[in-house]
């Protein structure tokens, strides 16, 4: 058993205390079952579908992949704080108006993915950003509308 | 038209059965069977009782106690209690109060076994065709056989015949929403919120399982992260309500992917002999063979071979045919429906085969189907009227389409046809209910939206022709299996064609009553003012509040239900000589066009154009369909190249992750061109055909012949590696 110890990191801008956290706990668990951030997905737990994408100061991040100690003190937006960030609600809306999702499992992930992608370099092609966003998978759309999304985003410059 | 759940689904408020929740919630988690085959002898769950935070952990003699008749199905043990039939198989069940909890607890539980000798692997059964007495000694679940016409004298006076093996692997659904249930136990209800496609359907088997009456089990559906046929029958539902009934608490059970892989049902491996006789031009007769891996199917419950099989024979008209198959029993989790089950593969080989044919007579590949291909009023081979279907028509474009790629892309593509049908699946019926209100158009149902939009879109779009309500005032409620309407679930392509039809019935029904009520005899629209709606009629019109009675004003609303029992086509049996034949309904054909590129060093094949023409009776919401074709072409090109379940010898299987089973990803996806056809009614609302599936038909198929076109060479085995492309042009 690890040990448990308190967590500090600020969620959507809400700063956050958790007491008894383990130290091998994931990000992932941390948001979905203490925060109750259910948005956040839980895909295969391995990094390998990109459901669980959240950012991490900005930056995406695999919330199955990453301890919730490694973000101590940092700022964590998930797919429910994305509606205040002017680039991510523009990437929700464009997934919104292209119909860029079926399920919907992966769309967390994705709108996820993209945001931080453009708030890293909000000069990149499309091209680019789908080249970067391969590591998210989606079984419903065949990405054909999803990359529609990414499209109208770059267009609308 | 905004989907109706495309806010909440990028806003992350859309609660699927991964994210569900209750205070006191236990995580529950399944202990598997460690070999592929063997004698259970005892099971030690002590030192799992042990684990801290373990509540409950429960096995076949616990199973027994928690029942209230004591023991469910035996046929159908929720745990085995003699045979292990396939690695992975849940022999005991633990609940704790964590995650890790569960997981340890159920690492800890010590099964006594009796090893027995696996059989994972066709070849080791039947190293090629069966003879009769190899045949009456294998493991075999199903025999089917039908045969109609002078097969031996038509072979014999054929000037010319092809024959053809083929070999498909397994294929996985890989949901991106694992398998999650959370069940509750009270008041004498068998309570379970599930990821489902069918919720009836899971509380007809959770019931049979668990030796329970109906009345007891209550299944609602949660929000589903795609199903693809993986969750279309029960499978975690009864372990979770067998450890909520001992733990007291509500739990949670949900598969890991490792466990997504390997526990799912899914298709399995096959091989095909297909033989034809062409004479002037036309085919004239065939011969099919299928070995069919049905994992540990139970006997009498193979669903595919007698499905399957009809595919195998193709949309074309014949003289004669004989086709045999063999469902065998091996230790792979038992086979289960995969988007279109196994069709895409039985098109492969069937349409592989013929397209062959053609360029061996050295006719054009299109031509030669358009010459043999069904038309509305033939007969299919085992004897079923076709009715109103697209297959020429849409060939025809194919055609135009090709000519036209053959001038524009550059040298070395090859281009390739496909060429598939579907029957759409009416199920075993369903009820719609409507509620017209002063403010909306609510239909209830039973089903869940699982993400084709079939529900959201498809449901509502019929509604919306039928009355003229705007999309914006329609809703979809969902409602439990105690209270809601019944429906056989979404599956088969039928949500719109058969429930359609029940929601059609219903909106008519509301549309009657409004014109009595309006005193007129036009059609109905109902349109809105405000947030009101307002009904008119001819002349007339008048707010849907004013035409409510009190008593439906008070109630909620003006209510209507339809109702679509399932008529299944009939078989002529005369031409049956063993085993069950699906009697197909409502054909819908699909063709579609393929351009790759080949890399002869490596054998990488890159598909850079994609077309796909689809009988679509009538579109009744364009981007919805559209988008169903869409996803179900690259789930096909997922298929075609690169997706393949590798069962070992011992039964397990050997890539039960996303590094090692390969989807599609972004960066690989072709333009593609959706072109529904309309013109060729079906049976549902206004004429539609389901598209859930046929996007995927003739996906593998058209491929291959495409490959086929650039190298000439035939690759006779799924998926198209690129060290199985390379070793085979290689080899010519």
């Amino acid at each position: 058993m690890s040990a448990s110890r308190e967590l500090r990191l600020t969620v959507n801008g809400i700063s956050r205390v958790i007491a008894e956290v383990p130290d091998d706990e994931r990000l992932l668990d941390t948001l979905r079952w203490r925060l109750g951030l259910k948005g956040t997905k839980e895909g295969c737990r391995t990094g390998g579908c990109g459901a669980c994408t959240v950012l991490v100061d900005g930056r995406s991040v695999l919330s199955c992949l990453t301890l919730s100690r490694e973000v101590e003190e940092q700022a964590v937006t998930t797919v429910e704080g994305l509606a205040e960030d002017p680039v991510g609600s523009q990437v929700q809306a464009a997934f919104v108006r292209e119909a860029g999702l079926q399920c919907g499992y992966c769309t967390p992930g994705f709108v996820m993915a993209l945001t931080g992608l453009l708030r890293e370099d909000p000069r990149r092609s499309a091209e680019e950003l789908l080249e970067e966003l391969h590591g998210n998978l989606c079984r419903c759309t065949g990405y054909v509308a999803i990359s529609r999304a990414v499209r109208s985003l770059t267009e609308e410059r | 038209m905004t989907r109706p759940d495309a806010r909440a689904k990028v806003g992350g408020s859309t609660l699927f059965g991964m994210d569900l929740d209750r205070p006191g919630m236990l995580w529950g988690a399944l202990v598997p069977s460690p070999v592929g085959h063997g004698r259970l002898l005892a099971l030690d769950l002590e030192a799992a009782r042990r684990v801290p935070g373990v509540v409950a952990v429960i096995g076949p003699k616990e199973v027994g106690e928690l029942l209230p008749a004591g023991r469910g199905d035996p046929a159908r043990p929720a745990f085995p209690t003699g045979e292990l039939l396939y690695r992975g198989q849940p022999i005991a069940a633990v609940a704790a109060r964590s995650r890790s909890a569960a997981r340890e607890a159920a690492s800890r539980v010590r099964a006594e076994l009796e090893p027995l000798p696996v059989l994972a692997d066709l070849d080791a059964v039947f190293p090629d065709w069966p003879g009769a007495e190899a045949a009456s000694t294998a493991p075999v679940n199903a025999h089917v056989r039908a045969r109609w016409g002078e097969v031996d004298s038509e072979f014999a006076r054929a000037e010319h015949v092809r024959r053809d093996e083929f070999r498909t692997s397994g294929v996985l659904q890989v949901p991106l929403e694992p398998h999650a249930c959370l069940a509750e136990v009270a008041g004498g209800k068998w309570r379970v919120t599930s990821s489902t496609q069918t919720p009836f359907g899971v509380r007809e088997d959770t019931a049979e399982i668990l030796g329970l009456p109906q009345e007891s089990v209550v299944v609602e559906g949660s929000w589903v992260g795609g199903g693809f046929g993986a969750k279309g029958a029960a499978l975690l539902e009864p372990y979770a309500l067998l450890l909520a009934a001992a733990s007291g608490a509500p739990v949670r059970l949900a598969l890991s992917y490792r466990e997504e892989f390997a526990l799912t049902r899914s298709t399995l491996p096959a091989r095909f002999w297909i033989e034809s006789a062409v004479r002037g031009g036309r085919l004239v007769a065939r011969k099919v063979r299928l070995i069919l891996d049905t994992g540990a199917s139970l006997p009498g419950r193979d669903f595919a071979t007698g499905y399957a099989i009809g595919f195998l024979l193709g949309p074309y008209r014949l003289d004669a045919f004989d086709v045999e198959g063999y469902a065998v029993r091996t230790n792979k989790p038992p086979f289960g429906p995969h988007r279109a089950p196994f069709v895409p593969q039985c098109v492969f080989a069937t349409d592989g085969h013929t397209d062959s044919l053609a360029r061996e007579l050295r006719v054009d590949p299109i031509e030669f189907r358009e010459r043999n291909v069904w038309h509305e009023g033939d007969r299919t081979p085992l004897g079923q009227s076709v009715g109103p279907f697209a297959a020429g028509a849409l060939l025809a474009l194919a055609r135009a389409l090709a000519a036209r790629w053959r001038r524009e892309l550059p040298e070395g593509t090859g281009i390739g046809v496909g060429l598939g049908y579907w029957s759409t699946n009416s199920g075993a019926g369903g009820e719609a209910r409507l509620r017209l209100s002063a403010r909306e158009l609510t239909i209830v149902e039973g089903e869940r939206e699982i993400g084709s939009g079939s529900v959201v879109r498809g449901l509502s779009a019929v509604a919306e022709r039928v009355l003229g309500v705007p999309p914006e005032a329609v809703r979809v409620e969902y409602a439990d299996t105690a209270v809601g309407p019944y429906d056989s679930g979404v599956f088969g392509s039928r949500t719109l064609g058969a429930l359609g039809q029940a929601v059609e019935e219903a909106a008519r029904e509301i549309a009657r009553e409004l014109r009595s009520r309006l005193t007129s005899t036009d059609p109905v629209r109902l349109f809105r003012r405000g947030e009101l709606l307002i009904a008119r009629s001819g002349a007339r019109e008048a707010p849907v509040e004013e035409l409510l009675t009190p008593e439906e004003r008070r109630g909620g609303g003006l209510l209507a239900s339809g109702r679509h029992y399932g008529k299944g086509g009939s078989i002529d049996e005369g031409r049956v000589v063993s085993g069950e034949f699906y009697p197909y309904t409502d054909f819908t054909a699909a063709v579609h066009l393929a351009a790759v590129q080949v890399d002869r060093e490596t054998g990488q094949l890159t598909v850079i154009r994609y077309a796909a023409y689809h009988d679509a009776g009538t579109v009744v919401d364009a981007p919805t369909f559209i988008a169903q074709v869409e996803g179900g072409v690259v789930m096909g090109l997922g298929t075609a190249l690169t997706e393949e379940s590798l069962w070992g010898p011992d039964g397990r299987l050997e890539n039960p992750s996303l590094l090692d089973y390969r989807l599609p990803t972004i960066g690989e996806v072709p333009p593609i061109e959706v072109h529904p056809v309309e013109g060729f009614p079906g049976a549902g609302p206004f004429g539609a055909k389901g598209i859930g599936e046929p996007p995927i038909v003739p996906v593998a198929a058209a491929v291959a012949n495409a490959l086929a076109d650039a190298t000439g060479v035939r690759i006779h085995d799924l998926p198209l590696t690129p060290e199985r492309v390379a070793r085979a042009l290689m080899l010519s």
